[in-house]
């Protein structure tokens, strides 16, 4: 009797806790990959072995490496991943413990450190060849009873392999476009502005060689009076047979979160900011390093203070207006 | 002499309103060519003698490379330091619930980007089959409210009609298509098992730090739409750029 009192007390002490609910907690993925980019410029027949962190920031999770190769989308930058592995170079790794396309578990706040290796068989031909070092997180068990979508996260570190016996590399630099967008057109080339306008530059060069290639220089604003301005141009690649905007600094910005201003919907070079008022020469010279040539171009726009004479215009006839009635 | 200078006036200032002719300079020599296209005036040194091969420019770091064979450089050269590329997702398990004919059903997941304020960068998104129960009943991928509000991988309209059945995605928030214009707009995610390409949901060329946009997932039955645990997996791809 008395053992069947202190088990009823037992059960009715316990029985409450194991009604609470486990609280839910929505499963977080986060990763950081680094470094984000590998350029690597090699002769047919060698090897080279590249350390990279993998950081897991969020939930404890398997993940998997694996490599494939991708192709410049547009002229933004964007790549498109290509679904299966082709060309010449072999990846491995170097890690006794992991393995390519071998699933890996790695705790919340830790670090796996995967040691690439990227070898290039002899007699190879000369050319670029661009790849994505890919992990990605399985996605968890799917729940009974309820419609779900499981979310996948892969995250990417991008390898452009230039393989050159020589040393020397094959690059076609051309400028593509180097205009200003927006404002007035007037007749066939002449583009007006207002002078408190923010004015849109953009600037594309095209690649038609073998091999990437990285441009250097300066965009330059001469006004009416010979004063000049000068923007940077930011190294980014431009790959074998693609085309790239670049981009200057320093440049204005325009907020396209708020709102969705015309000026948000095409991605620019530049945009140049101030009061201009005159003839202005946009002109940029670009070289692509030792022993390159230079390319050039430049063009014209004007700008008046169309909006405050508008204004001043408007507050006349008002002004002329009111003591008309005044005198009447 | 007032009405003089007024004269020249009238008859100069249309000249300096005409813009300088366009031309397309070739610039070549035996060992080189470069061609511009679209520039309005072009000078410089357009032919040298220090070129090293017709179409090839430049060398890489010539003494390294024949001694050890190879070059290496990590990072964005033009930032002078490594900075570690981060993406996160809120929650990576969108449950639906039950699901109710007519009744559509959302659920929301952040996406986060983290480039220290430095870098440019893509998230793509596919999924890895539509909606389907494991004897193969299928939610199809929404094409939105229909007629002029049909929807694509590519291009988001408005999805609010309870009879308009799918299953498809809204995005809000830093660097989302500008086709999302409000909440109402939504896309059907590309399909693996078609062999159709991944859907950049978002994408900045320009400095980027924490960005984030929230993905709202869609789904609406019909009455007939057969029982069962509807499921899927879709791959959010994020990548610096190049």
């Amino acid at each position: 009797m008395k053992f069947k009192n202190i088990l009823l007390t037992i059960l009715f002490l316990t029985i409450p806790y194991s009604l609470i609910p486990n609280p839910s907690f929505a499963q977080q993925v986060s990763l950081s990959l680094s470094p984000p980019l590998l350029e690597l410029f090699i002769k047919p027949g060698k090897a080279i072995m590249v350390a990279y962190k993998l950081d897991n920031l969020g939930d404890p999770t398997f993940l998997n490496l694996k490599i494939l190769p991708f192709e410049a989308k547009d002229n933004l930058g964007n790549i498109r991943i290509k679904p299966e592995f082709e060309g010449p170079v072999r990846f491995s790794l170097d890690n006794t413990d992991l393995t390519l396309d071998q699933p890996f578990f790695l705790k919340t706040n830790y670090s796996q450190q995967i040691l690439l290796r990227i070898r290039i068989p002899e007699n190879i031909t000369d050319g670029d060849y661009y790849y994505s070092l890919l992990a990605e997180t399985t996605p968890p068990t799917a729940s009974e009873g309820i419609g779900s979508a499981r979310a996948k996260a892969t995250i990417g570190s991008n390898i452009l392999v230039t393989i050159s016996n020589s040393g020397n590399i094959d690059i076609k630099p051309k400028i593509a476009l180097f205009s200003t967008r927006g404002g007035l057109t007037l007749g066939q080339n002449i583009k007006v502005f207002d002078s408190s306008d923010k004015i849109p530059v953009v600037l594309t060069v095209v690649n038609k060689g073998k091999n990437m290639m990285k441009p250097e220089g300066q965009i330059s604003l001469k006004g009416n009076f010979g004063e000049t301005i000068k923007y940077d141009i930011i190294s980014k690649n431009i790959l074998a047979e693609s085309e790239r905007l670049l981009e200057a600094t320093p440049s204005a910005t325009i907020n396209c979160d708020q709102g969705r201003e015309q000026k948000c919907l095409f991605s620019t070079t530049l945009i140049l900011s101030g009061f201009f008022i005159g003839k202005y020469n946009l002109s940029t010279e670009i070289r692509f390093g030792e022993n390159s040539p230079t390319i050039f171009a430049s063009t014209i726009f004007y700008a008046f203070p169309f909006k405050i004479a508008g204004g001043i215009l408007l507050a006349t006839v008002i002004i002329i207006f009111i003591i008309k009635r005044k005198n009447e | 002499m007032k009405k003089k200078i007024l004269i020249l006036l009238f008859l100069a200032i249309p000249y300096s309103l005409i813009p300088n002719p366009s031309h397309a300079v070739p610039m070549d020599s035996s060992r080189f060519k470069i061609e511009s296209a679209n520039v309005e005036i072009a000078g410089g040194n357009k032919s040298s003698t220090s070129y090293k091969l017709a179409d090839t420019v430049g060398q890489l770091a010539a003494g390294q490379y024949s001694s050890t064979g190879y070059v290496v450089k990590a990072g964005f050269q033009y930032l002078h330091s490594i900075i570690p590329f981060r993406f996160s997702i809120s929650d990576i398990n969108i449950a639906f619930g039950t699901l109710v004919p007519s009744t559509p059903s959302t659920a929301t997941t952040n996406l986060t980007v983290y480039f220290g304020g430095a870098g440019q960068y893509q998230v793509t998104a596919i999924e890895e089959g539509p909606l389907k129960t494991q004897s193969l009943n299928v939610i199809p991928d929404t094409s939105c409210d229909g007629g002029a509000n049909t929807c694509s991988e590519s291009l988001a309209k408005v999805w609010s009609s309870s009879s308009a059945y799918g299953f498809g995605y809204g995005m809000s928030g830093n660097d989302i298509p500008t086709d999302f214009i409000d909440g109402t707009y939504f896309r059907p995610f590309p399909d693996r098992t078609a062999a159709e390409s991944p859907a950049t949901v978002m994408t900045s060329i320009n400095v980027g730090k924490n960005r984030s946009s929230t993905v709202t997932f869609k789904t609406n039955i019909s009455s007939i739409q057969p029982a069962g645990s509807y499921q899927t997996v879709i791959n959010f791809v994020a990548t610096p750029s190049y």
